[in-house]
């Protein structure tokens, strides 16, 4: 697919809950294979951005696409089977179910296409020690690979990650980002936002600067990286 | 004596069965659904017409009960539950337009057959009489409970280890976290309610067949002692309602031995009290359906 047919669009979003405007007239697309951050500060509108993408919350304006076609007006079931599918931030896996059951929660909307729940036990063997337990039970950094990996088994087209390093110890921050690298070299889109600004940009191809729920700044994640004005406001002297 | 405690398992297998598809709604989806009563009374009156007009087996009739309850739960979670979703009022205005809905099927009930009770037709089921230990059972009350365990057993199965079940458990921890991965929360609400009300109907022909006939305030009878069942098994536990259902039929069979049956009322609320003093959560509170 060429860069002109982005895998995923989103053309002038705008979500609101109920008066405050969260995002407004959002733009950005991603061509398939490729890796966009949303950085910004708390608050900025970043998250909003993936729950309307995910089918979470309804956008009030604008619309999102995946191959092109307007799914927009879709439930969030029927994204998660076109492959569309997001790690939640705060991780959101089901505490009271086991591992094994949170893993074939992420396989059951793609059995064609998921793949077997060995796979993500080697990927991931700290579950694969702990599939019979209950998810609750796992410390931080290990839901968070659980909540990558429940994506992940159903071999997902597009992942959109909210805040994955959120919450974690220096340690597991790193472990989490090699796991982003090993999903980008694996062909799939990835869609990061994150408030580790520099750490996102790093590792991503293009990066959207929003603030306020708009994107402020826009360009290749290395020039962003580069850019006084965002070096400035987000990412600080290191 | 024991002839009694016999007849307190019969009774409490059909106090379990009303209260798990209580328990099941409100443990996945944290509603109050006020309309199970009128549903069980429902399943009652279509059981006894069916059969009247048919003369269909048993064993055809209780499926086709348990169909029409489904139905009647997908149309009950449609005007009653869903309009109210995502309302910051969602679960109390539930409760009410719940009470509401089974107002409407008990008129609706007394709109089609009258306020006299119906009966089966006569030896619509053989009332065979065995004799084990010196215990009388009839050949309906081992109907019943057979049926009654493995629709509870049947369910206990489904949410814990089926794939619907699974989902059903999601839902019930966290339906954000549910959507995510997929779930199709809409369709697991419409069908908690539809597998909730189809046991409810059986519930009610069960009790219709084992007393022969019923009227319209067979709901009503079954309802204050099927809550306090849900309460003593623990609001939402599945298996906390089985056990609550038989130790409550226990409880009023033992009763009427050694007291009389006007106090029987009373035993249902007398436990009731004792376990919301001495065990608020309920007997098997901690077993909620999210985790059988």
């Amino acid at each position: 697919m060429s860069d002109e047919d982005p895998i995923l669009s989103v053309e002038s979003l705008s979500v609101s809950y109920g008066r405050v405007n969260a995002v407004r007239d959002v733009s950005f697309s991603v061509p398939a294979g490729g890796m966009v951050a949303l950085v910004g500060a708390n608050g900025a509108g970043k998250s909003s951005v993936l729950a309307a993408v995910s089918g979470l919350t309804r956008p009030g304006k604008g619309t999102v696409r995946l191959d092109g076609r307007d799914i927009t007006r879709w439930p969030a079931h029927r994204r998660v089977a076109a492959g569309l599918v997001l790690v939640p931030e705060g991780r959101q896996i089901l505490g009271t179910l086991t591992v094994a059951e949170n893993l074939r929660l992420g396989a059951h909307r793609r059995r064609a296409q998921a793949a077997p729940e060995s796979e993500m036990y080697e990927l991931f063997p700290v579950l694969a020690e702990r599939r019979a337990l209950p998810a609750g039970s796992l410390s931080g950094g290990e839901q968070q690979m659980l909540a990558i990996a429940r994506a992940m088994i159903s071999r997902p087209r597009v992942v959109l990650m909210d805040e994955p390093s959120m919450g974690l110890a220096p340690k597991m921050v790193d472990e989490v980002f090699k796991v982003i690298e090993e999903i980008r070299a694996s062909d799939v889109t990835v869609v990061l936002v994150e408030q580790n600004a520099r750490r996102a940009l790093r590792t991503a191809d293009t990066g959207h600067v929003l603030e306020t729920g708009e994107i402020a700044h826009s360009g290749p994640a290395s020039e962003l990286l580069q850019d006084p004005k965002v070096v400035k406001a987000y990412l600080g002297v290191e | 004596m024991l002839q009694q405690l016999a007849n307190g398992v019969f009774a409490g297998s059909i106090y379990a069965l009303f209260a798990i598809g209580f328990t099941l709604v409100f443990g996945i989806l944290r509603h109050l659904n006020l309309a199970h009563a009128a549903i069980f009374t429902a399943g009652a009156f279509v059981g006894i017409e069916i059969a009247t007009r048919t003369g269909i087996p048993i064993w055809i009739l209780f499926p086709i009960v348990a169909a029409i309850g489904a139905l009647a739960g997908l149309l009950l979670e449609r005007t009653a539950f869903r309009p109210l979703a995502g309302r910051d009022d969602e679960h109390f205005a539930g409760l009410i337009s719940s009470v509401a809905f089974g107002g409407v099927l008990i008129a609706l009930i007394q709109a089609r057959y009258g306020t006299e009770p119906k009966s089966f037709p006569r030896e619509y089921f053989p009332n065979q009489l065995f004799q084990f230990a010196g215990i009388r059972v009839t050949l309906t009350q081992l109907v019943t409970l057979g049926l009654a365990l493995a629709l509870m057993l049947g369910l206990a199965w489904l949410v814990s280890a089926s794939s619907l079940g699974r989902a059903m458990r999601a839902v019930a921890e966290n339906p954000t976290a549910a959507r995510v991965v997929g779930v199709n929360v809409d369709r697991i609400t419409a069908g908690t309610y539809a597998l909730s009300s189809g046991l409810g109907t059986v519930a009610g022909a069960l009790l219709a067949l084992n007393l022969g006939q019923t009227e319209r305030s067979l709901g009503a009878s079954v309802e204050l002692v099927g809550f306090a069942v849900i309460i003593l098994g623990g609001l939402g536990s599945l298996w906390g309602a089985m056990a609550a259902g038989v130790i409550l039929g226990l409880a009023e069979a033992l009763t009427i031995h050694y007291f009389d049956s006007t106090w029987k009322g009373l035993v249902a609320f007398a436990l009731l009290f004792a376990v919301l003093v001495l065990r608020p959560r309920g007997l098997f509170g901690h077993l909620k359906v999210r985790e059988v």
